[in-house]
């Protein structure tokens, strides 16, 4: 069985879900062909990805103390 | 699904980052965050028999979040919307906008790696105020796949919604997203670069700028 390949216009449809990892395997693989073959796709792969760790970097990683003691307390009162 | 009081608190304290942080992308406010997170772990309590097992515990509080802040939303009623266009209905434009190939399009001039440069002069600022402009619906896929890392099945889960739609709502989320930083962009000097009315950090430092060079009209 040959491998299936993929044309830019597929490449492009699925480029989030590659990029999030959500593509099944037989799909994820057909996609690192192609990226590996058409330079244009993979530079618009490369943006998307860099502007998602863009967008991962906005997270707030722990509560406010604030936020901590009012749960707290609120938590002893159920 | 009867759960320890135990593992409620401890999971509660474990998701409580998460929950505030969702909730102020959600309300845009602070103050407002707390209240909603607050009243998310209140409602979460009381509706603890509606939890199906131990494992769906972070789809399901966050789902009470999520539901919580619509309802408080309609609740308030006067509060404004924070969308600029019909979340369900786009205009076609705004389905498929991409940054990259605005800087693709083949009658600008670029040197050099445009995209590169314009990710590397992209603030923390810009990117908050383009999320904070998206429409609720939008936004909270968003947050749930890029800031907190859920699945698409979580996010199905937590929204109640189909996966397909999550996919579909992702990309047009991101889309309309980019729209927004690309616009905000433009606003800081795309447009006046040409004249050399050099406004921002994007202009000032040659992002938008160069695709003008030579040019004397706006592109736009």
């Amino acid at each position: 069985m040959t491998d299936r390949q993929i044309d830019c216009e597929q490449a492009l449809k699925q480029i989030f879900e590659f990029i999030d990892h959500e593509l099944r395997d037989a799909d994820h693989e057909a996609m690192q062909r192609h990226l590996h073959a058409c330079k244009s796709c993979f530079s618009r792969m490369e943006f998307e990805r860099l502007l998602k760790e863009k967008v991962c970097e906005l997270r707030d990683e722990s509560a406010s103390p604030h936020m901590s003691q009012r749960i707290k307390r609120l938590l002893q009162g159920f | 699904m009867a759960v320890s009081r135990q593992f409620f608190e401890a999971q509660v304290i474990a998701l409580l980052g998460p929950l505030q942080g969702v909730a102020r992308r959600l309300t845009c406010n602070d103050d407002d965050a707390e209240d909603l997170v607050a009243e998310t772990v209140t409602r979460a309590w009381r509706a603890l028999d509606s939890l199906e097992c131990e494992e769906a515990f972070k789809s399901w509080i966050f789902r009470i979040l999520n539901n919580t802040f619509i309802s408080e939303l309609r609740r308030a009623g006067a509060r404004p919307r924070l969308e600029s266009f019909d979340c369900d209905d786009p205009a076609e434009e705004d389905a498929d906008f991409s940054i990259f190939e605005q800087m693709h399009q083949p009658f600008l001039l670029w040197f050099g790696n445009p995209e590169q440069e314009f990710l590397n002069k992209l603030l923390r600022e810009d990117l908050d105020r383009a999320l904070a402009a998206l429409p609720e619906e939008y936004r909270i896929v968003v947050v749930l796949s890029d800031l907190e890392e859920f699945k698409y099945g979580e996010i199905a889960e937590t929204l109640g919604i189909p996966i397909g739609t999550v996919r579909s709502r992702l990309f047009r989320a991101r889309s309309a997203l980019q729209k927004k930083l690309w616009e905000h962009a433009r606003d800081c000097g795309l447009s006046g670069a040409a004249a050399g009315r050099t406004k921002s950090k994007f202009a000032a430092n040659g992002v938008v700028s160069r695709q003008n060079e030579g040019d004397s009209g706006e592109k736009r």
